[in-house]
This record gives structure tokens, sequence and C-alpha cells, in this order.
């Protein structure tokens, strides 16, 4: 299982290591700023937090380096069937905070299990079109088996409430299905159904998550929720201007204008002190990171590698559209994190992990073309 | 096919390529978006929402609901809405609390008033978030803060409204109040929009119906100059108020039953047997629901929850008591049904009854001689019970116990409902680990022992009998209106289980129950009336048991805690009952010289209103008749 080859370390993808911890650092230095005003002096500074994050999402990084990804992906309904569990238990006991239940407590830490499924839907659905290779595109009756694995933590996570994480397993899904093809009937059929099923999809949204969809469409409706996140962060956002307040000048970020500041709309704080130049520079570096990723699929050695890599990138890349432009407000208030800036324990950990995922699908060309 | 790279493409290299292709444009689209995005709002609208950051204008400000009424069933109101003045402080320009208190303390000092010492200070304060300085305050307060309101940055009066409970004590328990919502209340919390600072029912209705009677916050943003005042409004929800509530309850009844017990402990559930509508239901001593507020002070919190007689206690609904005789219907309709008696059945009544080397005694020492059913129920002789507990066995007893209602809570539309307790052999063994004992049996018969009831337990098997068999849910909501008049939604009556008892043993059991008041001999004959249409029952429960020797029951007497609870239940009219009235009285004596004056002021009062409304109803009556006669007959 664990062979420390000598090729493992020679062939190290030290780009996306670097680009991913250089990611994490300015969220590490944004972070600092969101907590450098007002903060009760006698808790742990969230920055310090997460460092402790950063430091075991890259324990997880090699964690997932070293294992030979092709022993993962068999074990991967096993690990989706943990994941599950997970979430069973959050849904049975799982620790409330306002209105949603989507933690639960070991020792001191409280840790999301819904974000370990993203990683685990992806190996299982992997592993589940590797083994049904057909040479042609899917009919709609054979992606029951893959929309079951997707539409069970879906549900579950809806249930909790977060239609943020349940949308992404979604985009995630159609994704990889987008990727292993479907037949032209097919898709056409899917799209009527997924016409016909918006409306009944609306009915099971809960009254707020409603309410945020249209919010999206008129701000005002809502001037003391969602409504005012958007307006604010974009006066955040707009009066960072060409270059930035400045390292912790940013006046929406210190007077804590700007709700939920450290997670899901850090963004704006990054983008008011650091201006339109510092948010090029990020959205570069999110771009590289994706290319990098569709590299790296590319030149998998095998059908499920490439897949795992597709997935992971995907993840990337669609957490961190929805979360910008939702900070921007071209897109509706849905709880996403923004990956490797958001503060959050069980992001940061999973998101390094499915990057050490990557580079052992990137370092294990070499080894296998050898082999 | 592998020189492109993987077995990806295994089916159609130029499709695989192809979709590469479009996922990299969907990369490409989806992040210029953003750019530009981020172009529009930081270079072209750059200045201008810069400037809006700088002036710090807008603010979010909650508008508070106001929350709905709660009415009796003749829609008089018994808990209202008044203007309440609070004076909050917003840190803006200043951040210092404590300064700004002792500005405010100066200003009353010198009118010697006084401001009340603040026991929670926020440790930090945010910057617009306001702080409550203090509620509720006078006009003479109202008007000083508002004339130095230029030496006071920051500080502002802020009108919200309060609860008043127009009958305070009366329908306190029932009621109950309101208060701002808690920490814990917050955490625990997953369903409703409630937010620091809002206010939530906390105890009875209040409580119980909270998601209807609290409406919904609104919300304004509005621009504010630099002290922090509201020049413009940007946008508004406005606060949607609350939904009334209408009750069951009907307040002259709950006033005569409240009066009638005075200050002595107890409760009194008045119940309509033909719809389990509860009429009235009051429990003493209560407490003054008005001190909650706009909170409650902490001396007022500690005396009445260091109160040794609880008034917060609901004894309607969560005291528990032992039935007594009231019990003994519940006997008589299992020994009848299960054929172990007929109405004629005789048992001889010495004033004793031995079961091996124990003695039970009759209330009667010197024996009632040979009694049947009727009798027994009309005298409430003991021994007869006695032999009808030794026949039944306890866990029969409790089969039929349950099916009149008791040994479970009821569901009645209040929090803190309890079940009472029913015991049988199982629960003995398994909560006390000991084998049941046949005396325990012949206790239980009579309604002493371990079985504990609550009153308005009582009065609804009361009403299973007076109505022929069937258990209503007692229900103390009518139904939700809203502001305008609409009726929300209605509360019908629900069946929750018919007696397995046949109609004409519980004609048998009513007879005797009628006895009990019209018949010379019987223990509620003080509450025969002329319309001879009275039913009811005695009791009188140990609160200790019955001492064996006679100079420690002497001694027992004297000692006011250890004196018996005083019981009745009664219902009227016979043959068509209309109104259920139990009354337990704690420590009172005997049930019917204590419990039944309380109840026959309830049942005059019920009666003396119908035929109010009878007198005053005729004109309109007959003119129905007339018209009626002048259409043709077919």
């Amino acid at each position: 299982m664990i062979k420390l080859d000598r090729r493992l370390i020679l062939n190290f993808d030290w780009t996306l290591f670097i680009l991913v911890l250089i990611i994490s650092g300015i969220g590490l230095v944004n972070i600092y700023s969101t907590g450098f005003s007002l903060t009760d002096p006698r808790q742990t500074p969230l920055y310090i937090k997460q460092i402790q994050w950063i430091l075991i999402g890259i324990a997880g990084m090699a964690f997932a380096f070293f294992i030979d990804y092709r022993f993962l992906s068999r074990h991967a309904y096993i690990l989706y069937a943990i994941s599950i569990i997970l979430l069973l238990v959050v849904y049975m006991a799982g620790y409330a905070t306002r209105g949603s239940q989507r933690w639960i407590a070991i020792g001191g830490f409280t840790f999301q299990p819904s974000e370990p499924v993203k990683l685990t839907i992806i190996l299982a659905l992997a592993k589940y079109f590797d083994h049904h290779q057909i040479g042609r595109g899917y009919h709609l009756n054979e992606l029951f088996i893959p929309f079951l694995i997707v539409i069970i933590p879906f549900l579950f996570i809806l249930k909790q409430p977060d239609l943020g994480t349940g949308l992404i397993l979604f985009i995630l899904f159609l994704s990889i299905v987008f990727f292993v093809g479907l037949d032209w009937k097919s898709l056409l059929i899917a799209a009527a159904g997924g016409l016909i099923l918006t409306p009944i999809g609306w009915y099971f949204l809960r009254d707020y998550q409603r309410e945020r969809i249209l919010t999206f469409f008129s701000p005002e409706r809502d001037p003391l929720g969602s409504g005012y996140h958007i307006i604010q962060s974009m006066i955040a956002v707009g009066s960072g201007g060409l270059f930035g307040k400045g390292f912790l000048k940013g006046s929406q970020t210190q007077l804590k204008f700007l709700p939920e500041q450290q997670t899901d709309f850090v963004f704006s704080v990054f983008a008011e002190e650091w201006g339109f130049l510092g948010g090029i520079i990020l959205l570069i570096m999110f771009l590289f990171l994706i290319l990098w990723g569709l590299k790296i699929m590319t030149h998998s050695k095998d059908y499920i590698g490439a897949l795992i890599a597709l997935g992971i990138t995907m993840l990337i890349f669609w957490e961190a559209f929805i979360n910008i432009g939702m900070v921007l407000g071209i897109l509706p208030v849905v709880g996403i994190p923004l990956p490797f800036l958001s503060y959050g324990g069980s992001s940061m950990v999973v998101l390094m992990t499915a990057v050490g995922l990557l580079m052992n699908i990137s370092v294990r060309r070499f080894i296998l073309q050898s082999s | 096919m592998q020189k492109i790279g993987n077995r990806l493409n295994g089916y159609d290299p130029g499709q695989f390529k192809r979709k590469f292709k479009l996922l990299l444009v969907i990369v490409a689209v989806a992040l210029s978006l953003l750019v530009m995005r981020l172009w529009y709002l930081q270079v072209i609208k750059g200045g201008e929402l810069r400037q809006r950051s700088e002036n710090n204008s807008v603010r979010l400000r909650k508008i508070k609901p106001i929350r709905g009424l709660i009415m009796d069933g003749n829609r008089r109101i018994l808990a209202d809405n008044q203007p309440s003045f609070d004076i909050v402080f917003v840190p803006n320009r200043t951040k210092d609390v404590r300064n700004v208190i002792e500005k405010i303390e100066e200003l009353y000092t010198g009118r010697s008033l006084t401001f009340p010492s603040l026991s929670s200070l926020p440790g930090r304060v945010k910057p617009f978030v306001p702080v409550l300085l203090e509620r509720n305050i006078s006009m003479e307060k109202l008007a000083l803060v508002e004339t130095h309101a230029l030496d006071l940055p920051g500080v502002m009066t802020e009108v919200t409204p309060v609860r008043k409970y127009l009958n305070g004590e009366m329908t306190a328990q029932i009621i109950g109040f309101t208060g701002e919502v808690s920490r814990e209340e917050l955490d625990r919390n997953t369903t409703d929009k409630i937010t620091t600072g809002d206010i939530i029912g906390k105890f009875g209705i209040e409580k119980f119906l909270d998601s209807h009677l609290r409406g919904k916050s609104g919300a304004e943003q509005v621009e504010v100059n630099v002290a922090g005042k509201a020049i413009r409004s940007l946008g508004r929800i406005p606060a949607t108020t609350g939904d009334n509530v209408v009750l069951t309850i009907d307040s002259e009844l709950q006033e005569t039953a409240w009066s009638a017990i005075g200050n002595r402990g107890g409760a009194v559930a008045v119940l309509d047997p033909r719809n389990g509508a509860v009429l009235a239901l009051v429990s003493s001593p209560s407490f003054d629901p008005n001190l909650f507020n706009g909170g409650i002070s902490g001396d007022d919190w500690e005396t009445l929850s260091n109160d040794p007689r609880y008034p917060m206690e609901n004894r309607s609904i969560s005291g528990q008591y032992p039935p007594g005789s009231t019990y003994k219907i519940v006997v008589a309709a299992a020994a009848l049904e299960e054929g172990l008696i007929t109405p004629e059945t005789n048992f001889y009544c010495n004033g004793t009854f031995e079961l091996g080397n124990r003695i039970f005694r009759c209330w009667q020492a010197k024996g009632h001689g040979h009694v049947n059913l009727h009798r027994a129920i009309v005298e409430s002789c003991d021994v007869y019970f006695y032999n009808l507990g030794k026949l039944l066995g306890v866990d029969r007893i409790a089969a039929y116990a349950r099916a009149f209602g008791l040994g479970a809570p009821l569901g009645i539309d209040l929090p803190r409902e309890k079940g009472g307790l029913i015991p049988t052999k199982q629960w003995k063994l398994s909560r006390l680990r000991q084998s049941w004992q046949m005396g325990e049996t012949i206790s239980l018969a009579i309604g002493q022992g371990f079985n504990l009831v609550t009153p308005l337990q009582l009065a609804n098997a009361y009403a299973t009998l007076a109505n022929g068999g069937t258990l209503y849910r007692p229900r103390l909501v009518k139904q939700l209106e809203s502001l305008d008049g609409h009726v929300v939604k209605v509360f019908h009556p629900e069946k929750q289980g018919v007696l397995p008892v046949r109609p004409q043993n519980i004609e048998i059991i009513n007879r005797a129950l009628w006895g009990v008041v019209n018949e010379k001999g019987g223990t509620g004959y003080i509450l025969k009336r002329q319309e001879q249409d009275v039913c009811g029952k005695t009791g009188t429960a140990q609160v200790i048991g019955l001492p064996q020797d006679e100079k420690m029951r002497k001694a027992k007497r004297v000692s006011a805690s250890f004196r018996d609870h005083a019981l009745f239940v009664c219902y009227a009219p016979y043959g068509n009952p209309e109104i259920v009235v139990s009354v337990i009285l704690e420590n009172a004596g005997h049930g019917g010289s204590a419990a039944a004056p309380v109840a026959r002021k309830v049942i005059d009062a019920y009666f003396s209103r119908k035929k109010m409304m009878q007198t005053e109803q005729p004109a309109k009556a007959q003119g129905a008749v007339a018209n009626f006669r002048e259409t043709p007959l077919p």
C-alpha cells in the first residue's frame, strides 16, 4: 500500500503544493485582518486557529499523497458509506447553531461531515464510472446508481438545512456526468425533467432558502437578512477601488459591517483591503490552480485517476466561482465557503486532502508509466 | 490512443478533446465574469461606493412586532399591549457606556430619581448595536432624557409594546407571561426566526402559542447622520402583528371560582362535557404576571421563586393529588362492567374491613349496614369499595382508570401538564422493586395510596360519565384570528376515546351521583338546588396515611399541612349536562363541607347567567315563530 518510492519524491508536484500554500497564506493574512479589531482578547484569535487547521490539512494532504490513489479508489464505496454514516450522526445527534444542524462535536472540535462528503462522492462516482465504461454516451437509466450516490447525501444535507453544500454536490455530479458523456436523447430528457422538477424543488426548500433566492433578484426584499449582506458586501468590495484601502484599513471590515466576514464573505474583506489589483491576482491564482488540476487530469495514466482529478478540480472551481459571484452580487447568497480562504476547519482539511490526492495522481503517472 | 494521455478518451478521442475545450471555455467565461464584475464595482462604481462606506451611513433597524391579543370565549381581552419607553444607547462616536450612564444618573439625582443598577453590561460594545440601558421608564424620566438629548450623544428613547394582563393573578396560570429571549432559548431554537432582544412567551398560553402570538419582526434600512439619528429610510418591511387567540375560558366563571377559593391553596377546573372546552381553570395561590412586563426585577423573582406555596405552579394541570372517594366511580364502573356485581349486590358495612391482620376503616365509624351500589356511592361507604377492590385487583382498576383519562397527560393546550399516576403491579415492581400487596389494592379502591390525579383529569373523567362515555381532549383554545378578524384556525372538539362501559352501567353511576347531592344522607347534600339537577361526588384525600390508633388520628387533625385535601366533582343538569366542575382545596378537610360550596358558587353562577340570557331571548324567539306562521303550509 505505502511504498516509499524514490520517484514519489523526485516527481513531487512542487508547483501545486506551493500554489496552495500561497493561496492559504493569503487567506491567513486576510483572516488576521478580520479579527484585528474588537475581538475578545480572552479567546484564541481566529488566525491562530486557522494556522492549526492548515497544519492539520497538510497532514491530510500527506496522507492522501502517500497512499496510492488506486488503493483509495478500491475502497471508495466504504469511504463513501462512512461519510454517509457521519451525516446520519449529524441528523440524529448533531450540534445545531442558529437554525441549522450541521456539526458534530468530537472532543473540543466541531466538525462538519458535509465537507468530506464532497470528496467521497467524487471517489464513489469515479469508481462507478470506471467500472461501467460502455464506450458510448450513458442513457438516463444507466445513471440511476450514480444519481443515488449523490441524492442520499444531498437529501441529508438539504435537511440540515444547508442549501449551498447540497448545490455543490449536485453540480459536481453534473460536471462528472457531463464529462463521462450522456447520449443526446437522455440529455434532452434530463433538461426537460430539470425544468419540470425546478418548481417541485422550490416546494421543498425552506422558507429562508426561498427568501434568499428571491432576495437575490431583489435585495430590498429582505433588508434584515441576505439583502443586507449583499449590499454591505458590495459596498465593501466597491470601496476598495483599484488599489484597495490597505491591510487592516478596510473600514467596512474593521467596523464589522460585513456579516460572516471570516467565512462566506471573506472575499469582500480581501477586495476591500487589496482592491481590484489584489482581486485579479487572487483570481489568476485560482485560474492557475484549476488549469493545473485539469492538466493533471489529462496526464493521468488511468481513467479513474482522471475522473478523480476532474472532480476535485471542479469542486475547487465551482466553490470559488459561486462564492465570489455571491460576494459580488451576481449569484444568490448560498452558504458556500471560498476554498483555502474562508475560515473553517472542515473545509480546509478536506480541500487540503483533496489537493494531496491531486498530487498523488500527478506523481503516479511517472510511476505507473514505468511499471 | 494512449499518446493523448489516458483512457478517458477510450471511445472517441475527438469527443474528449471537445469536452476538454468546452470545460476550459466554461472556466474562462466564469472567471472573466468575475473580473468584469470586480472591475464594475471597484473601478466604475468605486468612487461612489467608497463614499458610502466612509459615511458608514446605512444602518439596519429592527421593527418589533406587536403581539396578538388573548381573549376569553366572550371576546373579553385578557392580555393586551401598552406602550413602554426604553432608554437605549447606540455607540458611535462615543463608545463609553459607563460615562453615558453617569451622565444620566446625574440628571436623575437632580430630580431625586434613581437609575437601576445594570447587572449585565456588555463587556464590549459593537458600533451601532444598541445597548438597552433602562426599560419601561416613567413619563418624568422620558421627558428628562428627551430634553437633554444634546448632552447625551447616542442616547435615544424607544417605544416598545409590552403586555398588560387585565385580570392579573386570576388568569396568570393560564395566560402566563412573556420575557426577553434568553441565550439558552436562542441556542435551543432551531426553527423560528428569533434573535437577541426578541420578546417571547415564557409561560402558559403565551408560551404554548408563542409562534402564533409573536408575529414577525420587520426591518428597515435607514441612512443615519453622524450622531446616529435616522435621516432617511431606504427600504422597509413592516412588522407583522401576531394572531389573536380566543380561548374557551369564560371570564365570569373564572372570576367566580377564583374568588370562591379565596386565599386557600387549591384548584378548580370547569369543563363543558359536550366537547371538552375548558370554561375555567383556577390555581391558587397565584402571582401577578404584570411583574414580568418589561423584565422582572431580581428581588421580585427571588420572592416569587422561593415562595413555599409555589404560586407559579398551575395546580389545575400540574398539581397531583390523591383522588380520595372521587375515585370510587372508576371502581364502580369496573366492577359493574366486569360483571362482578349487579346494582343489587349487597355488602355489609360494620365500619371496618379486615384483610389478614390489617383493619381498614370506613369513614363512618359506626358503619352503614347493608349497602348496595347506589347507597354506597351516595353515602360514600368505604367498606363497600374495599370489597370491590378485593374482587377487581389492582390491574383491572388501572385499566378502567386509564380509560377515564387518568394516569397520563390529557394534552391540554398548556405547557407543563402532569399525568398523575395510576399504579399497576408492573409499575411497582419496576419502579420501587417491590411486589404489590393486596392491602394496597384495598386502599386504592377508595382513592388512597399511590394513585394521583390532577384537578383537570378529575373534571375530565366525570365529563366522560356526564356525556355518556366519550373522552374528549380538554381544549383551552377556541380559535386563532388574524389582526383583521379573519379566522386563521379553529380548534374543534377532539375525541380521544370511548369509555368501555355500557350505557346502562353509566346510567346507574350517574343516578347514584345524582343521589349524592339530592338524596337524604348523601355526602353532597349541601349542593342540592331547587331544580334538583346537580350530580356530584365528594372526596377527602389523606395527605398522610390514616394512623391505626385513635390518639394519632386526633393529633393529625391539628397540624395544618397534614390535614386532608378536600375534593368535590360535580356536573349539571342531570340528564343533559353542560358543565362539570372539579374542586380541590389543599389541607381544607372534608370534601362535602369545604370543596362543595366552591363548586356550588360556580354552578350557580353558570345557571343564573343562563337564565338571564334566556329571559332576554324570548322576544327574538317569538318573532321567529310569528314569521314561521305567516309562511303557508304546504
